[in-house]
C-alpha cells in the first residue's frame, strides 16, 4: 500500500532583490530547486534519499511535513493532499532542534503536549522512548548537558513518541562521529522494525543509504528529480557485518555509480555561480 | 564576572590535591569577590570617619561616618527613612510594571512582524533618544505634580530597555526551533508561548536588570525635581536644610538598595537562564 505519493512536484524559490542565480549561463532571480519529481513511497518501508549538495532534498522534506508549499505539482499521505504539517508525521532535523530550557524529558512530552496527549500519560509515554534509546536516567538533563548522540536520541525518540506513521530524517546523524553514527544507525532500525513505520531519510554517506534502506532513491543535481530507485535486497535484520559483504559493496558501487554525474554537475553549477560573483 | 551573593567561594583545599602549592595570589584568586572586596571599602569607611574629624575636610558638609550612622539609625527608628524608600519603591515599581505590560507585547509584534516594526521603528527611535529627566517637566505639566508624573518618568526609563531587549531576545530565536515546533503541529499562538517567549526570556531579564536599575535613578531624580516625599526628595531636602548627615544616610540607603537590587535581579536571571551551560549550579 502506498502512503505517501509526490507527483510531478517542482519548487521554485524567488531571491531576495539584488540576489541572483546562475541558470544555463543566465542570470535570475528566481531559483527552481526541484522540477517534475515524482515519487511512491509504500507503507512501513525505509527510504534513504541521496544527491548532491543543494539537490533539493531538505526542501522536498519539507514540502512532505507540510511545511513549505510546491510551486507546483502534489504530495500526499494515505491519499490525502499535504498542505500543513500533519499529525501522522514526525521530523528529525540534523542539528537535533532540541528546546534548550527543557530537559530531555519535556522535549519529549512537548510533542505529545501538542497533540493534545493528557498530562499522565504523556510522562509515561515520554519515558518509555527514552528509555527505548537507553536514555532512561538522562531523563531530567538539559540538552547542554547532553552529548550530540544522545541529543539526538532525545530528537528520535520525541519524534517517535507521537507514534507517527511517518518519520522524516534529514540528516540526522551527519553532525556525529563515526562510531555513534554507527551505534544509531543500528538502534533506529532495531526499533524500526518494531514500530513499523515509514520511514524518509537524507543523507549524504551512501554507506548509510544502502545500510539503511528498503530502497535508495537517487536524486539528479539542481533541478532534482529522481534519477533512479535502487533496491537493496539485503536480508533483514541486519547487523554491521553485512557491511563487508560482498553484496554491500556492490550496491554502493552502484549508488556511486548513479550519483556520479550528478554529483559533477553539482559541482560545475556551483564553480559557476561563484566565479560570476 | 557575576556572582551570586552569599554563594561560597570554591574551596582551596580542594585544588590543594591538584597544585600543592597554592601561591598567595591564587588565593585571592579563589576567594568569593565580595570578601575580597571588603578591605577596600573599609578603607574608604576609615577615610571617611577621620578626614572630617582631621579636618582635612568640613565636617558641616562632610560629617564623619559615624555621625551619618547615627542619623540613619534615627531615621530607621522613626520610621521616616522606611517610608520614603517605600514611597520611592511604590513610584518606580508602578511605573516598571507598566513598562513591563507594554514593552514586552509591543515588544512582541515588533520583533516577530518585519511590517509592524517598519511601520513604528522611527516612532520609537525617536522616542527612545529623548531624555526621560528632559520630559519631567512636560510630564509636570501635564500630569501634575503628583504621583502619576513620577511613575510617567519611570515608565518612560524602564520601557526602552525592555522594548529593544524583547525585540532582541524574539528576533535571535533559532529557526530550526520554530521549524520543529511547527513540523510537531504547534500553533500560532503556542509558538509565541511555548517557543518564542522562552528563547527571548534571557535577552528580556537582561532589558528587567537595566529597566528596574533605570526606573529607580529615575524616580529619585525625579523627587530631586519636584516632589515632597520619597527617598530622592529626603537627600535634596536635607541638603536645603543643612542636615548633611540625613543627606548622607539617604545615600547610603539608595547605593544598598540599587546593590541588593542588583543582587536580585542577577539572581533571578541565573534562575531563569539555568538550562545553559557553564553556570555551575545545573539541576542533575
Ligand atoms: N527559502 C529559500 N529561499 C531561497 N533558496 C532556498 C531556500 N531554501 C532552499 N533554497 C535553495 O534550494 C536549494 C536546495 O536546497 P536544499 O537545502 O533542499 O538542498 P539539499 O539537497 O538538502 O542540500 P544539502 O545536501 O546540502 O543539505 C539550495 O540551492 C538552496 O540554496
Ligand atoms: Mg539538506
Amino acid at each position: 500500500m502506498d502512503r505517501i505519493t509526490v507527483t510531478d512536484i517542482a519548487k521554485t524559490f524567488t531571491l531576495k532583490p539584488g540576489q541572483f542565480v546562475t541558470v544555463d549561463g543566465r542570470e535570475s532571480n528566481a531559483i527552481t530547486v526541484l522540477s517534475g519529481l515524482d515519487l511512491t513511497i509504500r507503507k512501513g518501508e525505509f527510504i534513504t534519499l541521496v544527491g548532491p549538495s543543494g539537490s533539493g532534498k531538505s526542501v522536498l522534506l519539507d514540502i512532505i511535513a507540510g511545511l513549505t508549499e510546491a510551486s507546483a505539482g502534489r504530495a500526499s499521505i494515505d491519499g490525502e493532499l499535504i498542505t500543513r504539517p500533519d499529525p501522522r508525521m514526525a521530523y528529525v532535523f540534523q542539528q537535533y532542534a532540541l528546546f534548550p530550557w527543557l530537559t530531555a524529558l519535556q522535549n519529549v512530552e512537548y510533542a505529545l503536549e501538542v497533540r493534545g496527549v493528557a498530562r499522565a500519560e504523556r510522562r509515561q509515554r515520554a519515558r518509555h522512548f527514552l528509555s527505548l534509546f537507553g536514555l532512561g536516567s538522562f531523563e531530567d538533563r538539559y540538552p547542554s548537558q547532553l552529548s550530540g548522540g544522545m541529543q539526538q536520541r532525545v530528537a528520535i525518540a520525541r519524534a517517535l513518541s507521537v507514534e507517527p506513521e511517518v518519520l522524516l530524517m534529514d540528516e540526522p546523524f551527519a553532525a556525529l562521529d563515526a562510531q555513534t553514527r554507527d551505534i544509531l544507525q543500528s538502534e533506529l532500525l532495531r526499533i524500526w522494525e518494531r514500530l513499523e513505520t515509514t520511514v524518509v531519510f537524507v543523507t549524504h554517506s551512501i554507506d548509510e543509504a544502502v545500510y539503511l534502506a528498503d530502497r535508495v532513491v537517487a536524486i539528479t543535481a539542481r533541478p532534482g528529480r529522481v534519477k533512479k530507485i535502487i533496491d537493496v535486497d539485503l536480508p533483514r535484520p541486519r547487523d554491521l557485518d553485512i557491511r563487508n559483504t560482498p553484496e554491500f559493496g556492490r550496491l554502493k558501487g552502484h549508488v556511486w555509480e548513479v550519483l556520479r554525474d550528478e554529483v559533477r554537475a553539482a559541482q560545475k553549477d556551483w564553480a559557476l555561480s561563484t566565479a560570476s560573483h | 564576572m557575576t556572582y551570586v551573593l552569599g554563594r561560597s567561594a570554591p574551596v582551596a583545599g580542594k585544588t590543594d590535591f591538584h597544585r600543592p602549592a597554592l601561591s598567595a595570589l591564587a588565593r585571592l584568586r579563589a576567594t568569593n569577590s565580595v570578601v575580597a572586596g571588603l578591605p577596600l571599602l573599609l578603607a574608604l569607611c576609615l577615610l571617611w570617619e577621620i578626614a572630617p574629624r582631621l579636618g582635612w575636610i568640613n565636617a558641616i558638609f562632610f560629617p564623619p561616618l559615624s555621625a551619618v550612622l547615627a542619623a540613619l539609625g534615627d531615621l530607621l527608628a522613626s520610621g521616616e527613612m522606611g517610608r520614603h524608600v517605600g514611597i520611592s519603591f511604590q513610584r518606580a515599581g508602578l511605573g516598571f510594571a507598566l513598562a513591563v505590560v507594554v514593552a514586552i507585547p509591543l515588544g512582541f509584534l515588533m520583533g516577530r512582524y518585519p511590517l509592524f516594526e517598519k511601520a513604528t521603528d522611527l516612532l520609537v527611535q525617536t522616542l527612545r533618544n529623548t531624555s526621560q529627566f528632559a520630559l519631567l517637566p512636560v510630564f509636570v505639566l501635564l500630569l501634575g505634580i503628583g504621583e502619576a508624573s513620577k511613575i510617567a518618568i519611570t515608565f518612560y526609563a524602564a520601557v526602552f530597555f525592555l522594548l529593544v531587549n524583547t525585540i532582541v531576545g524574539v528576533k535571535s530565536v533559532d529557526p530550526l526551533l520554530l521549524k520543529a515546533a511547527r513540523s510537531m503541529g504547534t500553533s500560532d499562538w503556542d509558538l509565541f508561548r511555548k517557543v518564542i517567549f522562552p528563547s527571548a526570556i534571557p535577552a528580556i531579564v537582561a532589558g528587567m536588570r537595566l529597566g528596574v536599575k533605570a526606573s529607580l535613578f529615575s524616580v529619585i531624580a525625579a523627587e530631586m525635581l519636584a516632589a515632597r516625599s520619597g527617598l530622592g526628595f529626603l537627600i535634596q531636602n536635607s541638603q536645603l536644610m543643612l542636615k548633611a548627615a540625613d543627606m548622607y544616610a539617604g545615600i547610603i540607603v539608595l547605593t544598598v538598595v540599587g546593590l541588593l537590587l542588583n543582587y536580585a535581579l542577577v539572581w533571578i536571571e541565573r534562575r531563569a537562564t539555568h538550562w545553559r551551560q557553564g553556570d555551575g549550579d545545573q539541576p542533575h
